[in-house]
């Protein structure tokens, strides 16, 4: 008989691979109450997102990221679960009090489910579910949970666990379907994982539709009569009880934004307009994760398929993990990946979600074999699109130009857009540096007030002359 | 539900503004009626700018108190009892009491928070239905006095009990060997931590002859 202790040691060890969200704060306090009116519930996701406890490796250990059994059919050859001796599972019972009682001693801020395949990927869902369900019905847990899809789970398991969890995510591990029958040949890439992500797309998208008709029809309501609180939460807990913002998205067809099939407005670049919908169900979305360097991908392949991603999927965002050999493992002799490949991607990465870069600018600035330069890829973006001598004024420049500088980010954008609607014009570089602009990265591409920052070279040629 | 804080949303990124000043001010422990009194005479933009001593003052006084307080919920460890009574032990120099309270009755409502502050020596606690108290009496006495009067409840027996054994096995079972950061570690360790009382870099007074490198778990 294993010992709970030891099972959190041996599932931990092989759930810490997987990568998430370090902190979470899903919900605002408008959402509804998804999960009935009791009032015994426990957590909360509106005043999450602090970190407690961190790592000697420097991550932030915020949520309960133990796997729920290590049994499993598939031998990938990246994975950790290969050399695993020991095989053991919890039970929805023991799985669920242990994280209750972590997140009653306030050092958690909510769980991370995943597992090894047991046997048959729906049983194994069954039993994860089993164990969420028990964490939102029994011991009444409000906040955060991030349910692991397996490859292959049934559409009707997966509609389950979109009703009970704030993040759902599809491992893809890697960009193409011939890479990951490098490095897993038993998943299939276009069945088991990508029809999965979509299903999960038309369920959130099904299922918010539906519930978002109930909340405005209530919040037309609420005036003249007051909402009864529901009794049988456990089996009702599709119904809502307060009403949200009816956020509309206005479509800005100059921008050649259009709306899809589910009244969602994207833009030219078939991203989503607004990535955090508010939507009550599965609020915080999709996700997926790649090992990099386990098999022979490129930068360019992985950018292409999370350009897909965010474009066909809704992904809320990607994350990566670099390769690293584990001893056992058919790939024990593979090198490692670099760290700052992950790195370097995490920042791409952030060009194509948040900054809008398309993919083929991007394709510009990559080497030889399509992987990433070294060096910020933003700096890189940058000398290509100014030129050597372009230089903007920040008094002039469009929100869009200004992203592009490397050291303006999206706030110190949207600042000086708005100081520059208040009449304010900046003068100086100080002024500059106090609304939030790094200007050692900044100055190379900035005309402020008639002035530039002098090249070495030009600086001599003046010497010179004089 | 727990009311909203009184630091709005973006006062971190645009500095506070005079209204939640004057209200959050007396809360800081060396705050006075006459620096109240001047911060009410003195205009907006000039609290604003930190070019002059005064305003750098205090907002330095401010971010002292949010400090203190989100340290205080991030890193507070908890206990619950069979009969729902949350207790744990903080450091709180300001009179952020009453909000480190509020954060813990809006996760746990149903419970019981008896919280002792180690810096004034007093217990403050708080009901189901959000009522603060303080009592100058140690924690256990509070917890076991207020435990009489409550009943058993199978809920809390469940996920109760001393859990600090399991939060460790699950914190050293996190760790990639291959991904140690001890430089990053120990720039992510809070400075609170480093400076409690009887502590000296990180490590206790009486094992000051060692570096706190020492009990970073190493893999070389």
């Amino acid at each position: 008989m294993v010992s709970t202790l030891e099972k959190i040691r041996i599932l931990g060890e092989n759930g810490k691979y997987d990568i998430c969200a370090s902190t979470s704060s899903s919900r605002s306090e408008s959402a509804p109450n998804l999960f009935g009116n009791t009032p015994n519930w426990i957590g909360s996701t509106i005043s999450a997102g602090v970190c407690h406890s961190y790592a000697p490796d420097g991550r932030c250990v915020s949520l309960f990221k133990v796997l729920f059994t290590n049994k499993c059919i598939y031998d990938c050859k990246y994975c950790f679960n290969n050399v695993c001796k020991k095989r053991v599972s919890f039970t929805p019972e023991e799985y669920a009090r242990t994280f209750m009682k972590l997140y009653s001693m306030n050092v958690l801020e909510g769980l991370f489910i995943s597992s090894g395949i047991c046997g048959d990927a729906d049983e194994t869902t069954k039993q994860m579910l089993e164990a969420v369900k028990l964490i939102r019905f029994k011991y009444n847990f409000r906040g955060y949970i991030h349910f692991k899809c397996l490859p292959g789970t049934s559409y009707y398991l997966l509609k389950e666990a979109v009703q009970l969890a704030d993040r759902i995510s599809v491992n893809l591990e890697a960009p193409t379907k011939e890479i990951l029958e490098e490095i897993a040949e038993q998943k299939n890439y276009n069945t088991d994982i990508i029809t999965r992500q979509r299903w999960l797309k038309e369920i959130r998208n099904k299922y918010n539709a539906k519930a978002k008709k109930i909340i405005y029809e209530k919040h037309d309501n609420q005036n003249s009569a007051e909402i009864e609180p529901q009794q049988n939460f456990s089996e009702n807990y599709l119904s809502f009880e307060c009403g949200t913002d009816r956020a509309s998205q206005k479509i800005n067809s100059e921008k050649g934004e259009w709306a899809d099939e589910w009244g969602i407005t994207r833009r030219r670049t078939g991203y989503k307009k607004i990535r955090w919908d508010g939507a009550p169900i599965l609020n915080s979305g999709q996700t997926t994760q790649m090992v990099l360097g386990a098999g022979s991908e490129t930068d360019y392949d992985i950018l292409k398929r999370l350009d897909w991603e965010y474009r066909e999927i809704d992904l809320r965002r990607g994350y990566f993990s670099a390769f690293t050999p584990i001893k056992g493992t058919p790939l024990e002799r593979k090198k490692a990946t670099p760290l700052e490949r992950e790195h370097r991607l995490y920042q791409t990465d952030w060009l194509l979600r948040l900054y809008h870069v398309p993919i083929k600018e991007i394709k510009e600035i990559l080497t030889m074999d399509e992987n990433l330069p070294k060096g910020d890829p933003k700096l890189h973006l940058a000398r290509n699109y100014f030129g050597d001598n372009g230089k903007i004024d920040p008094n002039k420049a469009s929100y869009e130009e200004l992203l592009r500088v490397p050291g303006i980010g999206l706030t110190s954008a949207r600042r000086i857009i708005q100081l520059r609607q208040d009449n304010y014009i900046i003068k100086s570089r100080s002024q500059l540096h106090s609304i939030g602009v790094i200007l050692k990265r900044a100055d190379p591409f900035l005309r402020i007030n008639g002035h530039i920052q002098t090249t070495i070279d030009a600086f001599k040629a003046i010497q010179v002359i004089q | 539900m727990i009311e909203k804080s009184k630091k709005t949303k973006n006062s971190r990124l645009f500095g506070f503004s005079k209204e939640e000043m004057l209200i959050n001010l007396p809360r800081h422990s060396q705050c006075s009626p006459n620096l109240l009194f001047k911060v009410q005479n003195t205009s907006e933009s000039i609290l604003k700018n930190n070019g002059s001593q005064f305003a750098r003052k205090i907002n330095q006084m401010l971010h002292e108190i949010f400090r203190e307080l989100e340290r205080n919920r991030q890193f507070t460890r908890t206990n619950l009892n069979n009969r729902g009574v949350l207790y744990g032990k903080i450091t709180l120099s300001h009179q952020n009491e009453n909000e480190l309270l509020k954060f813990f009755h809006d996760r746990f409502p149903n419970c019981f928070i008896c919280l002792y502050n180690t810096f004034k020596n007093e217990t403050i606690t708080m009901n189901e239905q959000g009522r603060f108290q303080k009592f100058q009496v140690s924690l256990d006495e509070i917890v076991k006095k207020i435990s009489l009067n409550r009943p058993i409840t199978p809920y809390f027996e469940d996920i109760s009990m001393n859990n600090e054994e399991i939060f460790q096995e699950f914190y050293s079972s996190q760790f990639i060997a291959s991904r140690e950061n001890r430089k990053y570690f120990k720039k992510m360790i809070p400075k609170y931590a480093m400076e409690m009382p009887g502590m000296k870099g990180g490590v206790e007074n009486r094992f000051r002859n060692n570096l706190l490198d020492k009990y970073i778990k190493t893999t070389k």
